[in-house]
């Protein structure tokens, strides 16, 4: 089984962030290793049919296309730069909803937060 | 040298993960990211890595304020190790079976993921037709302003959705919008100097990158994050805080009607191919207009997250 060296570590890279989210208890953290697996996930679509001594897709003269074996894909390229403006998005609005809960609770972490939540609810129902 | 730039990603890849001071992860992401737009630009693209250079400045500053807030004078640092010593004894339970369930995962993916084919087909088309169907000489802003129109328009609405969902948590019970507070770097003579030449410098670089989007590396995105740099440089060092915000959201909002009409007017009527002979020249003119409405509905979406983080978040 040969796999491709682009296709390897993008993978390698999704399944270590995996592993530290669900291992890590600190909110922050785990923002930022969201943000981790979506670089992964854009790795992996640019290094589709990628290879050594690969040019851009930005051909001044019709002549180029020649050498049509040696420009990158542009359809992945295009499609990946609209993902990281939506990855921005995404990551903001995450630290937004951590501001908002911080302000409650006071605390970053997983586990102290459940046990204020769990706690407020039973005040709740009594 | 790409086989040597993929592990050193992956070794900071792995120092992010395994660090466990907040601080030092978010110094070791900029360094990720460094990385990372280093290889996009050897896989060529370089839209993709100026994107991804310019992003990651953003997402830390993000995440100092964060952190900066959460974790004042160290309290909260050792509180969470005062957690982490109360949990040692789970040390086993905690980090195996995530571990063993993550290397099966991995193990399954590898064996199944397609891989050592790409299909060529629809690259070549792209690359023989775009020059004629849309213009411009870059196939990447070729591809989404004038193939896939429908993804740059349904991107720009994800945008419009985040700061509206922002700014609404953000400001939820507060009745009048503070004014913000302002930078505490304003005494060092030095730093003001040099923003007061690298100012001008970053706008006419962003207008340069917007008007030239359509025939090199560049476009709207990148103009766009590069103005709102503009406007964070202004504020941090020069300390000029002088836009009102409701009026950059209502226009924000105006540039994205423009940008939904634009193309329905231009591509999908096909008013830009009825005299052939001119064709090219309202092309350009197209391009030009569409990465102008896209750089700053970028400027004013980053902007206005900019303002919410730096300005009110730190109060």
């Amino acid at each position: 089984m040969d796999i491709h060296i682009f296709d390897f570590f993008p993978i390698l890279l999704f399944f270590i962030s995996f592993y530290g989210l669900i291992t890590t208890s600190n909110i922050i953290k785990c923002i930022v290793f969201i943000m981790l697996m979506q670089t992964s996930v854009i790795m992996f679509w640019l290094g589709v049919g990628a290879r050594f001594g690969i040019t851009p897709p930005i051909i001044g003269d019709v002549a180029y296309l020649e050498y049509a074996d040696m420009i990158a894909d542009p359809l992945p390229q295009a499609l990946m730069l609209t993902a990281i403006i939506i990855g921005i998005a995404v990551t903001a609005i995450n630290v937004t909803m951590l501001n908002a809960l911080f302000k409650k609770y006071k605390t970053v972490n997983w586990a102290a937060m459940r046990d204020l939540v769990n706690k407020d609810e039973n005040t709740l129902e009594d | 040298m790409t086989q040597v730039l993929l592990i050193f990603w992956i070794i900071s890849a792995a120092c992010i993960i395994f660090c466990r001071k907040v601080y030092r992860v978010i110094i070791y992401f900029g360094v990720f990211s460094l990385i990372t737009s280093v290889i996009y630009l050897s896989l060529g693209a370089p839209d993709v890595a100026m994107s991804e250079a310019g992003i990651s400045a953003f997402a830390t500053i993000f995440f100092i304020v964060c952190v900066e807030k959460y974790y004042s004078r160290g309290r909260g640092l050792r509180r969470e190790q005062a957690q982490e010593k109360q949990h040692k004894k789970l040390i086993f339970t905690k980090f195996v079976p995530p571990l063993l369930f993550t290397l099966a995962l991995f193990g399954l993916f590898i064996y199944f993921v397609p891989t050592g084919y790409a299909i060529t087909e629809l690259r070549d088309q792209y690359l023989q037709m775009f020059m004629i169907d849309v213009g411009g000489t870059n196939a990447v802003t070729a591809i989404y302003l004038g193939y896939r129109v429908y993804d740059t328009l349904f991107e720009a609405l994800l945008l419009v959705v985040a700061v509206v969902a922002v700014t609404h948590v953000s400001w939820l019970g507060l009745d009048q919008i503070p004014d913000g507070r302002h930078s505490e770097i304003e005494n060092s003579a030095m730093a003001k100097f040099t923003m007061r030449i690298i100012c001008p410098i970053i706008l006419l670089f962003g207008a340069y990158l917007i008007m030239n989007g359509h025939i090199s590396a560049g476009g709207g995105f990148l103009g766009g994050l590069t103005l709102a740099t503009f406007f964070i440089c202004r504020y941090l060092v020069l300390d000029i805080y002088d836009l009102p915000i409701k009026k950059v959201m209502k226009m924000e909002e105006l540039v994205f009607i423009n940008i939904a009409i634009l193309p329905i007017l231009a591509i999908f009527t096909g008013l830009v191919y009825v005299v052939a002979d001119v064709a090219p020249f309202f092309q350009n003119i197209y391009l030009i207009a569409m990465s102008f409405l896209i750089g700053m509905k970028v400027a004013c979406g980053f902007f206005i997250l900019f303002y919410r983080y730096i300005a009110i978040e730190r109060l």
